[in-house]
């Protein structure tokens, strides 16, 4: 049966789909921690 | 306030963790593109199987952390319950976005069609709509612990739809095929030794990553809670 073209896109659909999450976690990390940076810097500034 | 020494063994964990997982989707999509043979009447289709499977499992796995840390936060009142269940409802969706989206692209050679509203692929929509206004619940509304509550409330609820989805394909005569891996006659009976392989070290894969994805969104909604405790600290202060 020459169905692989559906097998190759429920591969993109699915490893699309974990590496979009993980991005979106790195995203939410990175600000997160720039969050943390600014506050640290606010800190110290007020001794 | 998060302990330093705890973190860096967490982090050493973690790390673990990232390879452990690795290694065992290596070993899955070994098994998936070259060790398991290709069924005969489905063809190269079929193995979307080893990732439709798996996802579904999560998914539902993910949900019933939802059903369990939420009950111990309505019972508890501890915030500690109500991150590991928000963190396992975000990931839950994700992966039953997956099943949701995978199985009409399997469907569509079989069946001759993208969807069909069988009750197996429409409680599986039901459950994903359920979860996907959880979360909306949580983004939406600024009711601090109540938002919590009523979240918690709607998690135990969804949880309920898992059983009705389960038995679907055996209660009424679907289009969806019934259950292969638990069968009357034993676990593993209705398939091939090769591809109960492959989907078992599959259903590892997606389980390793579950535990992985938890791991960091957990840590992230501790650091978020640590970092507005410091921000209303220091507004007191002002």
């Amino acid at each position: 049966m020459d169905n692989q073209w559906f097998f190759l896109a429920a591969n993109v659909v699915v490893w699309g789909g974990i590496i979009y999450y993980v991005y979106t976690i790195r995203q939410r990390n990175r600000a997160l921690e720039k969050d943390l940076e600014l506050l640290k810097e606010t800190l110290s500034k007020e001794g | 306030m998060m302990n330093p020494d705890a973190v860096e063994e967490n982090q050493e964990e973690g790390n673990i963790l990232v390879w452990l997982t690795g290694l065992a989707f290596l070993a899955a999509m070994v098994a998936i593109f070259i060790y398991v043979p290709t069924e005969q009447t489905e063809g190269v289709v079929q193995r979307v199987m080893y990732f439709h499977v798996p996802s579904a499992w999560l998914s539902f796995f993910a949900f019933f952390i939802v059903f369990i840390c939420s009950i111990l936060f309505l019972w508890k009142k501890e915030r500690e319950w109500d991150i590991y269940a928000h963190a396992s409802a975000e990931i839950g969706v994700i992966f039953c976005s997956l099943v949701l989206i995978t199985g009409p692209i399997w469907a569509r050679p079989i069946w001759g069609a993208w969807w069909v509203w069988d009750a197996r692929l429409t409680s599986t929509l039901i459950l994903w709509i359920i979860y996907v206004a959880y979360l909306m619940l949580r983004t939406q509304s600024d009711a601090g612990s109540m938002r919590a509550r009523y979240a918690a409330v709607l998690g135990i609820v969804g949880f309920l739809n898992i059983p009705f989805i389960h038995f679907s394909v055996l209660w009424w005569r679907t289009f969806h095929p019934p259950p292969k891996v638990i069968t009357n006659e034993g676990i593993g009976k209705g398939m091939d030794p090769t591809m109960l392989a492959t989907l078992g070290i599959s259903l590892c894969a997606f389980t390793l990553l579950y535990f992985l994805l938890m791991g960091v969104r957990v840590r992230q909604e501790k650091l978020k809670d640590e970092i507005d405790r410091l921000k209303r600290e220091k507004l007191y202060s002002a």
